[in-house]
């Protein structure tokens, strides 16, 4: 038996996570718009600057306004002066952004190092706040612990990108190879999936109301995930092929046991109705799967440059937008909803579930399930290529006029509570 | 004592129902509510709306929250 501690702080304005998720779907029309400029998907700088653009521009801009609203509400410790803290990770992580896309594109050394000093600071500032929030959250679970990781494996990748970015632009010979892989496998095996791991924990059995995570999982999946990155990283380094088979073999593991528990879970939950979030967990998960399953056949020489590619664009859009999307819809109106709800049972509040309305989510869901289809096609039928343009173009203005229709109600449900 | 049970409920039920039954209550009764996670933001909401809480992690997962008026 145990007390819990009151939280001293307040949760931050609701203004602080809106504007990340508000920014993020405009890297993902900046992503389709690149990509629009060019002849296939397989050109080098376009790619570059496009995978950015949704990895730092979409991925990392949601993620970072979510941890702003995950610390205080699942582990109780806010970031310290979360206001200003907000801005100097927002502005960063997006001019940032935009100058590394700009510096990829044009091969321009001015933009790369622009974007290295810019983002270089906007992460030095992000990570050094979570890791202040977690260091005083009087909570030990095991979210708190995999957040820890993900911040850790997000300072080695970004302290890797800058490295890789100073090098493309001043010409430095590195071993870009070696130095390319530890950065993705870090960003992506460890950022992205601790983080999704993290949340998922809380947001998994909170809003689908499923069974919890086992405990056994939940504790041991995050530093299990993290040695074997790390193990990689020496495997590739110092060329221990052995170890190197070893640790994409434990890592692929980890990845299929997280995602066949996430989808047991759900199919366990205690309410079956049907449920957008849950269509986008469910996509993530099976396309964690498939990317398993490509990166395993990726270890036949002959097939491993197509498979590996195909294996990171699965990765990103199949996995990674499919999830975030799916948490977007759930944590928004909820947040709209608690931050009018505060202080008391109040008149003219609107039910949750209407401040984004299912039919949209259910509209997403569809478009997104062909732009990934189309993005597939378009890797052996380059035409197809329009077809995941258009379907990246428009998920983002859907994406966007879903959030901006929620901080409308919430900016006029509060001005009417005010005024009443 | 009035005790409600929102073990189970999706976000925002308990909330819902839990600031509902404080409405309920006189003087100095408190109310205990069974919830199936610990709701940090519940205790912002209780601090601004006047009220103190207690929290007590049960063996079987749970939490026990008392709640009552701030002396």
């Amino acid at each position: 038996m145990s007390t819990a501690m009151l939280s001293t702080e307040q949760a931050p304005p609701i203004t602080v996570p809106l504007r990340f998720f508000a920014m993020a779907p405009l890297f993902l029309l900046l992503a389709a718009a690149i990509l629009a400029t060019g002849n296939s998907f397989t050109d080098a700088p376009l790619l570059l600057a496009v995978t950015h653009c949704l990895t730092l521009g979409f991925i990392t801009m949601v993620m970072a306004g979510a941890m702003q609203q995950i610390l205080p509400v699942v582990i109780g410790s806010p970031m310290p002066a979360s206001k200003s803290i907000a801005w100097l990770t927002l502005l960063p992580m997006s001019t940032g952004t935009l100058s590394l896309a700009g510096g990829f594109l044009y091969s321009n050394p001015a933009l790369l190092y622009a974007a290295c000093l810019i983002l270089g600071f906007g992460f030095l500032i992000f990570i050094s706040a979570c890791l202040i929030a977690i260091y005083r959250a009087a909570a030990r679970t095991s979210t708190q612990f995999a957040l820890l990781l993900a911040i850790l494996t997000l300072t080695i990748t970004a302290t890797l990108g800058i490295i890789l970015a100073n090098g493309y632009a001043s010409g430095t010979a590195l071993d870009y190879s070696k130095l390319t892989a530890a950065h993705i496998s870090m960003g992506l095996g460890g950022w992205v999936i601790l983080l999704i791991a993290g949340v998922s924990y809380q947001v998994v059995p909170m809003f689908q109301l499923t069974p919890n995570y086992p405990g056994w999982f939940s504790s041991g999946f995050a530093p299990a995930l993290f040695v074997v990155l790390l193990l990689g990283l020496v495997a590739r380094w110092w060329d221990v092929i052995s170890l190197g088979y070893l640790s994409a073999g434990l890592f692929w593991m980890l990845a299929v046991s997280f995602a066949i528990i996430t989808l047991r879970l759900q199919s366990q939950r205690r309410r079956r109705v049907a449920d957008a979030t849950l269509s986008f967990f469910r996509l993530g998960m099976s396309s964690l799967l498939c990317v398993a399953l490509l990166s395993t056949l990726a270890l036949y020489p002959p097939l491993q440059e197509d498979l590996t590619t195909l294996s990171v664009v699965i990765f990103i859009t199949g996995f990674a937008l499919s999830v975030i999307f799916g948490m977007l819809y759930k944590i928004v109106p909820f947040l709209v909803w608690f931050h009018l709800f505060r202080g008391g049972v109040k008149k003219g509040v609107p039910n949750m579930k209407s401040i984004i309305p299912e039919v949209w989510m259910w509209r997403h869901v569809q478009l997104h399930r062909a732009t990934l289809l189309a993005i597939l096609t378009a890797s052996i039928w380059n035409p197809a290529r329009w077809l995941a343009i258009t379907g990246l173009a428009l998920q983002s203005i859907l994406l966007s006029y879903a959030l901006f229709t929620a901080i409308t109600i919430y900016q006029r449900t509060l001005k009417n509570l005010t005024n009443a | 004592m009035i005790a409600l049970d929102v073990r189970g409920l999706p976000p925002p039920e308990p909330f819902e129902q839990i600031m509902l039954a404080l409405e309920t209550l006189i003087k100095d009764d408190v109310l205990r509510v069974l919830i199936h996670r610990e709701p940090y933001p519940l205790y912002e909401m209780l601090r601004e709306s006047g009220y103190r809480h207690q929290t007590t992690a049960l063996p079987d997962g749970n939490f026990s929250i008392e709640i009552g008026r701030a002396s």
